[in-house]
């Protein structure tokens, strides 16, 4: 029973060529694999953790302090957390350089931006849960930028926060997103992911014709050719970023005070692109238009019409330009703005 | 009989229809539940009674001074001629909270440096727009602040202004 479950996610032969590493650079399995591993850290964080000022921060403290390996625990989740936003765009773009999103893959393509769209949900969410002075005006930067979205804006950002400031309504939201609704929903999507894959005839295998064709046909059993290669990479991922997380705390700031924003306060890396675009384009383009477009293009991209389902060089140029300014915005506004937005060294 | 079979598959067909359509509305009705239900239960939070703030007697803030009142997220300011100002703390650029720095007599924000001047107007970007205000009134020889509703503005004018009742 649990065998036949099984084949619907792994075929028991799969042809060599799948075996290529450089297919996928292995980012969707070490995505599904920083999945669990989260769930695994959160479920020991949640324990201890409470969903309410001051005790939000207090607990987190006790969870660093005095709980046997909770500071290790905690630096697993703050770090994978941010560690998965990265894995998750790269196989995205992965997946789009190598055209694997036509046809039989189209539906999947749609699957798979659910789940990045979860994953940057949930690290958003989380990022307010110590409630110290790092989370809290993070999140109040965040949010703000909502303001600027002519009509609808305002009544979002105070839906979102529970009122006009980022206060107890808001962490109880985020505490039920990233605890409940993040996970559950995930857990949904991402078997829907890789039941798709399986569907679609495993990974795409692109590359040199000829010999594709006989290594193609050139089959051969799953235990234990793939299984071996994804334990084994599975094992030398998990324990670079274990050493990562003995070596490397996870910040926590003093206790989140509304009266006070710290000197030099940034919202979540991963919008710092968009904060940095703020500074120089209309915001109406930076927070809403900008977004919208990308988030139009990703859904529509599979389908525009191509001859043999190839995707056009010049597009694939085009994204990869796009997606190195934003690169470039996203680091200047990580490591070369000091306090007051001045530009600066990292040094 | 190939009538009869046309007949039968465009009556399934019919029927396919009527069932897809019957989901689509079922689940248009679960969705405006749900968010009806969430949106219902973060209103109470929103909704606040409105608030006279007493800030204190109206000796207390001499001209020139620049009194934060912790409780309203706010600033009471008494300009040179006497006039009054309630001004939010919250930059308008993105939410910081922005202290007034005496040395210099303006409010500096320390997210991304903009900076406002006594009366709340924008001396530097990025912040599009002057602080926020409160509506400022007097009781006998107390300053009163309606902090339920940041009134926005663009600008500072002069008739944005409070001048105090002389006392007689
Ligand atoms: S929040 Fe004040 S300048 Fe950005």
């Amino acid at each position: 029973m649990s065998r036949n479950l099984l084949l619907h996610f792994r075929p028991q032969q799969i042809s060599a060529a799948a075996l290529r590493f450089t297919l996928t650079w292995g980012l969707g399995g070490m995505a599904a694999l920083m999945i669990v591993q989260q769930l695994v850290t959160g479920l020991l964080l949640d324990i201890f953790y409470h969903p309410l000022p001051v005790q939000a921060y207090e607990s987190v403290q006790h969870i660093q302090s005095t709980i046997f390996l909770g500071r290790l625990v905690r630096n697993l989740h703050h770090w994978i957390g941010h560690v998965l936003i990265v894995v998750v765009l790269l196989h995205l773009l992965r997946v789009f350089l190598s055209g694997a999103f036509y046809s039989s893959r189209r539906a999947n393509w749609l699957v798979g931006l659910g789940l990045a769209a979860l994953v940057l949900l949930a690290n958003f969410s989380g990022y307010l849960l110590p409630w110290d002075q790092l989370s809290y005006w993070a999140v109040t930067i965040a949010t703000s930028m909502l303001s600027y979205i002519p009509l609808i804006g305002i009544p979002c950002q105070e839906l979102i926060r529970g009122g006009t400031d980022v206060g107890a309504a808001t962490l109880q939201l985020f505490y039920f997103i990233h605890t409940s609704f993040v996970p559950a929903t995930l857990f949904f999507l991402m078997t829907y992911h890789f039941w798709f894959v399986r569907k679609a005839g495993g990974v795409l295998i692109s590359g040199n014709k000829t010999t594709d064709k006989q290594e193609k046909r050139n089959l051969v059993p799953v235990v234990p050719n793939l299984l071996v290669r994804e334990l084994s990479f599975a094992a030398i991922v998990t324990s670079v970023i274990v050493i990562f997380s003995m070596r490397f705390d996870a910040p926590l700031g003093a206790m989140a005070n509304p009266h006070l924003t710290p000197e030099s306060v940034k919202a979540p890396w991963y919008f710092l692109g968009a904060q940095e675009l703020l500074l120089h384009a209309p915001p109406l383009v930076a927070v809403f238009f900008l977004p919208l477009f990308i988030g139009s293009f990703l859904i529509l991209l599979p389908f525009v019409k191509t001859v043999e389902d190839k995707t056009h060089p010049l597009l694939k140029t085009l994204v990869l330009i796009g997606f190195g300014f934003l690169l470039i915005l996203t680091i200047t506004g990580i490591w070369f703005r000091g306090p007051g937005m001045r530009l600066m060294w990292p040094w | 009989m190939a009538m009869v079979e046309n007949v039968s598959s465009s009556r399934r067909s019919f029927l396919t229809k009527i069932w897809i359509g019957l989901g689509v509305v079922a689940l248009l009705q679960f969705f405006t539940g749900a968010v009806t239900y969430f949106g219902s239960g973060r209103k109470q939070a929103e909704k606040k009674p409105v608030t006279l703030l007493q800030a204190g007697i109206i000796t207390d803030f001499p001209p020139g001074s620049v009194t934060p009142i912790a409780k309203g997220h706010l600033y009471l300011n008494c300009l040179d001629d006497g006039s009054f100002l309630a001004i939010s703390r919250k930059c308008t650029h993105l939410g910081c909270a922005v202290p007034w720095i005496e040395e210099r007599k303006q409010f500096e924000c320390p997210c991304h440096a903009s900076v406002f001047d006594i009366t709340g107007a924008v001396l530097k970007s990025p912040a599009p727009r002057a602080l926020d205000l409160y509506t400022v009134s007097f009781e006998k020889n107390m300053v009163m602040i309606n902090t339920s509703n940041p009134i926005k503005r663009t600008s500072f004018t002069h008739d944005q202004l409070v001048y105090a009742p002389k006392p007689s």
